[in-house]
This record gives structure tokens, C-alpha cells and sequence, in this order.
């Protein structure tokens, strides 16, 4: 074996395992993706699992909500049940959001509610649930992001179009929630 | 909690007839060190001078230098012995009140430090240390956060050997400067660090790629540009480090870091917040070299302890609407 076949076939082994390496790294990235999400998930079924709590609470206090605390528990209903796309559930979600922000609004003016041990704790228990929410969503746009550079970026990008990997969409955060320190003032 | 005008009321009133009580006991400390070095340097400066000089008998003379230089060993203690008594005053009379003027409940313990324990369980630092000393303990409670900080200095020693096999052997500082912790109001389980970033300052970039491998956990890359050109973060979990580090979080570290314009380091272990401000210099020491009767070094002191109020405002750590009450 002569000196320039023993380069080249050095090279095609280098040139193998840095396609490898490559092939490895969006691997991880996109199951790190699919990771996040399911930590989003996670939080979301918190939140689910405390709306029939807050809605039973709520309901023997409030006369003039109850169209509301309905269409909630709706929703819920449609989440848990449903069949949806990711985006669907993102959507959703949001709606989801922003009907608990109201009913928390709503209580304001009912000042036994706000006096009940029980809706107390609810009420912690949801800011946690909201809080852990905003930080699963920070953390998947955060994976996405990687995932996006990792698969745009020369040469990951020939190797990411061979796997047939595309770009995805990160999260907007609702307004509402980017100062999640400050939901008090909500309350 | 009381506003600088007030310590300046203060001041006025009852430290500075203090101080000026005070300098007498500095002056003489001053005075004890001068004749020390004095006593010393003279006698090895005379050696040195004329030990190879063939007109000067040096037998007649050598007693009388030995006896100068162990005067000034003497003196050297005396000096230590007042400088100690001055401090202690100095710590009893001043810095005592300041902190029970910021706030009567809070303890004060001039000669105490945060343990070994707390050190350890902030994780920030791994390099294992061989000395370890610190003082100026502050422990109290605002609102419903608890806090203890003290001053501390931490080292580890390396020895080498010369080519002629004399070993010599060095202190370096691992920390040095004001360590903070409080109880945090969230729980978390899982440990996140935020520390000053070097490596992306230096290396840009690239700098991102080797955080990748450095550090006590995972990366975390925030989106908070701001804060992300001062800090690294890592953490155990990433979504656990979001939960904790959130935009209004972010932002009051950095203009933590801004206020106090020095490297900041920040651990979230256990249920507590831990902080380490660096210092260069030792802190809520008496002058000696120049008058201590100046507000200066009140306001500063004032400041420094003003620190535990400020990180736990800044941090928002009364804020208790999680379930962690």
C-alpha cells in the first residue's frame, strides 16, 4: 500500500466519522425537542388537573361567572380528550390561559372566595403550575432554537436534508406571561 | 430598614464623638508600628550597609543592632496586641450600631463567620480550600426571608521545589469577599449556578462551545442578552433553572451585577439562594494609616450591609404566592 492510499483512506474514515458526529448531534437535538415538549406537557396536565378543583370552589361563591367557569371546563375537556396537533394544544392552551387570568380577575369582587383556605391554596398551587408553565416554554423555544441553528447551519444542514429534518416554530409567548414574578398584581 | 440620611444622623450624634474617642488608640497603634519598622529596618539596613566595610569594627557595633532589631520584633507585638484592642472597639462601637441602627433584630457577630457547611452547600466554589477564615457575621430576617452573611476568604496552598531543592510554598484565593444566602421562595429540587462569564467574554462564541463541557451541571442558554454577556448559567434541570431564572430574575441580577460592578457569583441549592459578592480589599476593618473620623467609611459600611436588603428586594424573595410559603 502506497503513502497517498493510506491518506486518502485516512481521510474517508475522518471524513466518516465527523458525518457521524454530525448525524449524532441533530439526533440529540431533535430528541432533546421532543424532551421539551414533554416537559411542557407535563406542567400543562398539572394545570388541567386543577381547573375541576378551582371550578367546584369558585362555583358556590360567584352567581354572575358560571358562563365562564363553563366554558373552562370545556376547554379542559377538549385538552384532555382530544386528539389535537401540538399547535392546536399550544392554542388551546393559551385560551386556557387567559379564562383562568378572568375567573382570578372575577374573584376580586367577592371577598368571602378571597377569604377561603381552600381557594388560597389553590391559588398558590395555580401560580406554581403558571410559573412552571412559562419555564417549560422558555425551555422548549430554547431547544428549538438549538435545533434550528443546528439544521440550518453548514454543513449539519446537507445531513439534516437527507434526514429529512425541517425547521419548527418556537412558542410567542403571551404577554400576560413573560412577568410571571409579578401575577400578584393580578390578584 | 432605615435610609442613609438617618446613619448620616447617626454618625453626627454618636459615631463621630466615637471616633474621635477612638483615634488616640490609632494613633498609638500607628505610632507602635512606625518604631517597629524602624527598629528593624535600621539595624539590618546598617548591616547589610557596612558588613564588608574594613574601617567599621562590626563586633563593637553588633549587640547593639541585635538589641534594635529584637526591640522591634517587641514592638511589632505590642503594635498587633493594640491593633487587635482598636479593632475590637472599633467593631463593639461602630459597625455594631450601624447594623442594629439598619435594623434592631438583626445579630452581629464581629468575630464569627459562615460555616464550613454553608460554604460547601453553596457548591460555587470546588476547588478544595486549606484555609479558610472569615468575620463579620450578619444574620436577621426581613420580612419573611431569613438571610446569614459574613465576610470570608478562602485559599488553597501549592508548595514547589527549586532546582536547589528548596521547597516554597503559595497561598491562592479561591474567594474572597462578601458570601450571602437566604431562603428561596420557590422550591426546586435540583441545583442551578450563575456564574461570571469568562470564557464567551474571551472567547466569544467558541467560548459558548467549551461552557458546554465546563461548569457544575448543564449549560442553560437564557434570552436575556444582557444577562447572558455577564453570566453562565448551568444547571441540573433545564426547565427547573427557567422556573427559578425568570425575565424579572434576569434583570435584577444584572443590574445587581451593574450596581455593585463586580463578579457576582449565584447558587440555587437546597431550597436557598447563595451569593458571593468579590472583594479585593477586607471589609468593615478600621483605618490606621489615615483618620477614621470621616463618613466615607461609614457610608461604606452602611452600604455593604445594605447588600442583604438589596439582593433580597432586588431577587423579590418576599414575594410568596408559590406554594412554598
Amino acid at each position: 500500500m502506497n503513502f497517498s492510499t493510506i491518506v486518502i483512506i485516512g481521510l474517508m474514515v475522518l471524513l466518516l466519522l465527523i458525518i457521524i458526529s454530525i448525524y449524532n448531534g441533530l439526533i440529540r437535538r431533535r430528541n432533546e425537542v421532543d424532551n421539551a415538549f414533554g416537559g411542557m406537557d407535563v406542567q400543562l396536565k398539572k394545570r388541567y388537573d386543577l381547573i375541576p378543583n378551582l371550578v367546584e370552589t369558585v362555583k358556590q361563591y360567584v352567581q354572575h361567572e358560571k358562563e365562564l367557569l363553563a366554558q373552562i371546563t370545556e376547554m379542559r375537556v377538549k385538552a384532555i380528550t382530544g386528539n389535537l396537533s401540538n399547535d392546536e394544544k399550544v392554542s388551546l392552551d393559551n385560551k386556557i390561559s387567559a379564562g383562568m387570568k378572568s375567573i382570578m380577575v372575577a374573584v376580586e369582587n367577592y371577598p368571602n372566595l378571597k377569604a377561603n383556605e381552600s381557594f388560597l391554596n389553590l391559588q398558590r398551587l395555580l401560580n406554581e403550575v403558571e410559573s412552571q408553565i412559562s419555564a417549560a416554554r422558555r425551555t422548549y423555544n430554547a431547544v428549538i432554537t438549538d435545533y434550528n441553528n443546528g439544521i440550518q447551519t453548514f454543513p449539519q444542514n446537507i445531513i439534516a436534508s437527507y434526514m429529512k429534518m425541517t425547521d419548527k416554530e418556537v412558542f410567542v409567548i403571551p404577554d400576560g406571561e413573560r412577568q410571571n414574578v409579578n401575577v400578584k398584581g393580578l390578584f | 430598614m432605615i435610609p442613609l440620611e438617618e446613619i448620616k444622623d447617626l454618625y453626627t450624634n454618636q459615631l463621630k464623638h466615637k471616633l474621635l474617642g477612638l483615634e488616640r488608640t490609632r494613633k498609638n497603634v500607628l505610632t507602635l508600628y512606625i518604631f517597629a519598622i524602624v527598629l528593624i529596618f535600621v539595624p539590618v539596613a546598617v548591616y547589610f550597609l557596612f558588613k564588608n566595610s574594613p574601617d567599621v569594627h562590626f563586633s563593637r557595633f553588633f549587640p547593639i543592632l541585635i538589641l534594635g532589631a529584637l526591640s522591634g520584633v517587641v514592638f511589632i507585638f505590642m503594635a498587633i496586641k493594640k491593633h487587635r484592642v482598636y479593632r475590637a472597639i472599633f467593631k463593639k462601637e461602630v459597625v455594631s450600631r450601624i447594623v442594629h441602627a439598619i435594623d434592631p433584630e438583626w445579630s452581629y457577630q464581629a468575630d464569627a463567620c459562615l460555616s464550613q457547611i454553608e460554604y460547601s452547600s453553596s457548591d460555587l466554589f470546588r476547588t478544595a480550600f486549606d484555609r479558610y477564615n472569615g468575620d463579620d457575621l450578619i444574620s436577621g430576617v426581613i420580612e419573611s426571608t431569613d438571610f446569614r452573611c459574613s465576610e470570608l476568604h478562602t485559599e488553597y496552598k501549592t508548595t514547589t521545589t527549586d532546582s536547589k531543592g528548596k521547597s516554597r510554598t503559595e497561598w491562592h484565593t479561591i474567594f474572597k469577599g462578601l458570601f450571602f444566602h437566604a431562603d428561596f421562595n420557590k422550591e426546586f429540587f435540583g441545583k442551578t449556578y450563575v456564574v461570571p462569564d469568562q470564557m464567551e467574554k474571551l472567547f466569544g462564541k467558541f467560548g459558548q462551545n467549551i461552557q458546554r463541557y465546563t461548569g457544575n451541571a448543564d449549560l442553560v442558554k437564557l434570552e436575556n442578552p444582557e444577562f447572558e454577556k455577564y453570566f453562565v448559567v448551568h444547571a441540573t434541570d433545564q426547565i427547573e433553572a427557567r422556573y427559578i431564572l425568570t425575565p424579572t430574575m434576569m434583570e435584577a441580577m444584572v443590574k445587581l451585577r451593574k450596581e455593585y460592578n463586580r463578579s457576582i457569583h449565584i447558587s440555587f441549592s437546597g431550597s436557598r439562594v447563595y451569593c458571593a459578592f468579590s472583594f479585593g480589599e477586607d471589609l468593615f476593618e478600621p483605618r490606621v494609616f489615615k483618620s477614621g473620623v470621616n463618613f466615607k467609611d461609614i457610608e461604606t459600611i452602611y452600604n455593604l450591609f445594605m447588600i442583604n436588603a438589596t439582593i433580597i428586594k432586588e431577587l423579590n424573595l418576599n414575594t410568596r404566592i408559590w406554594t412554598k410559603k
